[in-house]
This record gives structure tokens, sequence and C-alpha cells, in this order.
């Protein structure tokens, strides 16, 4: 299991977890938009949740949903502390992303993955 | 393990209610020993979800035995969020079925209407996770990625999620103790605000006031606890393999069907938790009353209606009866009990076996309760 932000347990076993950086490309899972935020947010407020590539749910803030489906491939981005969703309509939007994600190393950090699903599946991964 | 009969049935208005939420449960309490013939019981179990936000009231269970003249009766409260009304329900069942007392009063209820819409809101999200929380989250937020990603799932319309409340107003309007007995059409849902895209206003249940209670006795009556089951699931969201189906209600379904000995084809009639019309759908099939993928078409073929094959929210559910949080989960076995027995003048049904389900927070802690006539 992998989950985000880091936790010190994994939410299903009693195993202690470890953080590994992941690459910030994923796909909607679902998403809505509020019309009536609580308190301290602006309306209209647009949320999705994000599973990235390599498995870990992101509860994401995103600019607008138009042209937005479920499945759609979308970046993650944290801008002070606070994970951002962007649409990844056209390949030249992905190469512009890549281009920009690879030049200053922006990656998701904080993301942890459980030991359990490790010793489970036989496998050694590099921690960094 | 002792059979466990449910000897007495009371309730309340479900509304806006200018009484105390004391005064609330007393009235249910009350009816419901009335019913029971039982002038004092040997235990009182208390539900209610959070007074000390709602009123600025703590330690609840003397706070409200006392006030019912039930000082020096062993009372403690029990809370699972949203549905600390099925919680209490087991713990008074547990009690009775250990042998530790005879007669148990199980009692639920909430007051909020006289808080402001945002400050409820706010006070029932707290039981979100505090991450997802932090990124706006609130109930009907997340209930909209649900309702979207069931939309997105092959069969499910938005024709059909609005049959749901269309149906539990109808049952409403037969049920003198329900918040909104007013009937609405599919048009009328469907053209109400957006409220979480693709969640509207009247997938949505209100803000109620109202109590609910049980006497639990190891004496024979008219209707026998035949199973109660728990099940569980993470805090957030984002922790859980699916959105479409709740592993929580399917947890205490198993549990509850393994206690009674009977599988969900018994079921004659059934309350479940629709604080959103597309729970209904979700946790007909997770309990395993509809078979999977089916529950948009049963709904909308008219199978859950009062005259269908299994009538599903007789009382008119969360969305029309109303939801007054922990009274909720009692307030369904209420009505389970009312229609094993002949009590839902209106809309009696003729049952064996009905069935409640309640959900705690978003689906992290449920209940399944069957109950079976004697």
């Amino acid at each position: 299991m992998v989950v985000a932000p880091p936790m010190p347990y994994c939410p299903h076993h009693p195993v202690v977890m470890s953080p590994i950086t992941l690459p910030g490309v994923g796909e909607i899972v679902s998403f809505t938009t509020l019309h009536s935020p609580p308190e301290g947010f602006r309306s209209p407020l647009h949320i999705a949740l994000v599973e990235l590539d390599e498995g870990a749910r992101f509860v994401c803030h995103g600019a607008q949903t138009e042209g937005l489906k479920i499945g759609s491939r979308v970046a993650v981005e944290a801008i002070d502390n606070v994970y951002y969703f962007s649409h990844l309509g056209a390949m030249d939007r992905a190469r512009l992303f890549w281009r920009r994600a690879g030049r200053s190393g922006e990656r998701v950090n904080a993301i942890a993955r459980s030991l359990a699903k490790r010793v489970w599946k036989g496998k050694q991964h590099a921690e960094q | 393990m002792a059979d466990v009969w449910v000897a007495g049935a009371g309730m309340t208005r479900i509304g806006r209610r200018t009484e105390r939420l004391q005064d609330l449960m007393a009235e249910a309490a009350h009816a419901a020993l009335l019913t029971a013939g039982i002038e004092r019981p040997d235990a009182v179990v208390v539900a209610t979800m959070n007074p000390e936000e709602f009123l600025g009231d703590g330690n609840f269970a003397s706070n409200v035995a006392t006030h019912m003249g039930f000082a020096e009766v062993p009372a403690m409260r029990v809370e699972t969020a949203t549905s600390s009304g099925a919680a209490a329900f087991y713990a008074g069942f547990a009690q009775v079925a250990a042998g530790l007392h005879r007669t148990v009063l199980v009692v639920g209820g909430e007051k909020m209407t006289h808080l402001s819409t945002p400050r409820v809101s706010e006070l029932i999200g707290r039981s979100i996770d505090p991450y997802e929380r932090s990124y706006g989250a609130t109930m009907p937020a997340l209930a909209g990625l649900i309702t979207r990603a069931l939309l997105g799932r092959h069969g499910v319309t938005e024709r059909e999620i609005a049959q749901v409340s269309v149906k539990n107003h109808a049952n409403a309007t037969r049920n003198p103790y329900a918040h909104f007995p007013t009937a609405v059409t599919v048009e009328d849902v469907m053209a109400s605000r957006m409220v979480a895209d693709p969640l509207r206003l009247l997938h949505c249940c209100p803000i109620s006031d109202g109590a609910a209670a049980v006497v639990l006795t190891a004496q024979r009556a008219r209707v026998r606890v035949a199973g109660v089951g728990q099940g569980t699931e993470a805090l957030a969201v984002r922790h859980r393999a699916s959105l479409t189906s709740f592993r929580a209600t399917q947890a205490a379904a198993r549990a509850a069907f393994a206690m009674a000995g009977f599988t969900p084809a018994r079921v004659d009639v059934a309350e479940i938790h629709d604080a959103f019309a597309p729970f209904e759908l979700i946790s007909l099939e997770d309990i395993g009353l509809v078979p999977p993928g089916k529950a948009g078409a049963a709904t909308l073929d008219g199978d859950t209606a009062l005259d269908g094959r299994l009538p599903v929210n007789p009382s008119g559910g969360l969305k029309a009866r109303g939801h007054p949080l922990a009274g909720t989960g009692l307030a369904q076995i209420v009505e389970c009990v009312w229609q094993l027995t002949g009590g839902a003048a209106g809309r009696q049904l003729d049952a064996q076996v009905a069935l409640a389900h309640s959900i705690g927070g978003l689906a992290t802690n449920n209940w399944v309760t069957l109950l079976e006539a004697a």
C-alpha cells in the first residue's frame, strides 16, 4: 500500500511505513465541484481524487474540471504543501510538463509505501 | 448467547423541534417503555453523536438518564458518528444476550436546527479524515466523488438516483413522524440546486432534530433480534480500494446474516441509510438485497417501492423521514418493529423479517440489524 501524505502506520495493517519518492503523474478516480464550500475556501471549489501510477491516491485541488473525465491523465504538483492536479489533455501539454518537471526536478515527495506490500510481494526496493 | 427481544419502540416526530434534546429523548423513551409495559429498565444506553458541540452538554448518559428520572439506573453513552443509534442498540443487545441485564432501554437522538447550516455541516464534517477535510472535503463533497464514480459505472443513471429521492418522499407522505411528508418528482430532483457536482440538493438528507428508543428484554416478546453486525473501513476515502461499494456495509451484512443463520432472500422490508440518494443503491448491492449492478434498475422498476418486491425505506428514509444523526439508527429500528407488529398505519406491510442499515461517518463504521417477527 502506498499512501499520501506519509503516515506512521499502514491504515490496514499495524506495520511501519517508510518514505519514497514517485513521479507526480496519474489518473482521475473521481472529481466534484463544491458550490458552497466550507469557510476558508473559494466557490466553486474543484476537488479530485487522483491515483498516481505507482498507486497512491491523493485528494487534490484543481483550477477547473472542464473536459475532465474519470480516467483522465493528470499531473499532480505540490504548491505550498497543497496538491493540485492539472489536466494532461494534449500531447504538447504533457511534453511541456515533463520538460518543466524534469528541469526543476519537481516530483511528488512525501509518499510512503507500506512494508506489508513489499513483504507480501517478496521484493526488495531501494529507498531514497 | 440468550435470545434478545424488542419489547417496546417509540420515537418523536422528526423535524425542526424547539424542545431540548433531553425532552425529545424522554418522549421517545417513555413511549418505548409504555409499549413494553416496563416502568424502569435495568440499564440505559444513550446515543448522541456530538452533544458537546451541538448543545454544550457533556457527560450525556448521566445527563439524559437523570432528566428521565433514571438517575440511579446504570447508563452509558455509545458513539460511532452518524451510526451511533445502531451502535447503542448493539451495546444494549450485548448486555441482554450476555445476561448482564434483563431489560435495557436504548435511546438516541440529536438536536441541531438551532445552529446555522454551515455550522452544523462543519460539525458533522469533523467525522471526515482531517487531511481530506483540509482540502475542503465535506460530507456532500465526498458523496459527490462517490456519485460521479457510480455514474461512471455501467448501468447507473441520474434518473435512477433521482428515483430514490422520489420513492422515499412518496413513502414519507404516509408517515406522521416524517420531517418532509411531501412528494417530489424526478424533474424536481434533477432541477434542484447543484451541491457537489453531480450531487444535487434533493439527493441529500435534511438537518433534523428528533429521538427514538427501543426496550430490549430477555423475556419473549413479539420481535426477536435475529442478528447484528458491525463493519469498519479506513477513515480516509483515499485509503480505500473502491468508491462505489462500502466495505463497512459488506462486512456488517456478512456478520449480521451469519448470526441470524439466514440469507438476504428472507428480508421482507429494509430501512437503508440514504443520507445521499446514491448510497441507497450502493447499500442494497453491498448488503446483497439486490444483485450487483441491478439496484438502479430495480428502483426505477418499482421493486423497492411500498408495493414492490422488497420495500425499501417505508418510513421515508433519511431523505424524507429525516436524519437526527444518533437518533437515525434507532428510528430505522423503530420503523422495522412497527412494520413487523402492525404499527405502521398508512404504510403497513406484511413482513416477517426486517433489516436496518446504518452508516457511520463516510461509511467507516456501519451496522446491519436483522429483526424477526416471533
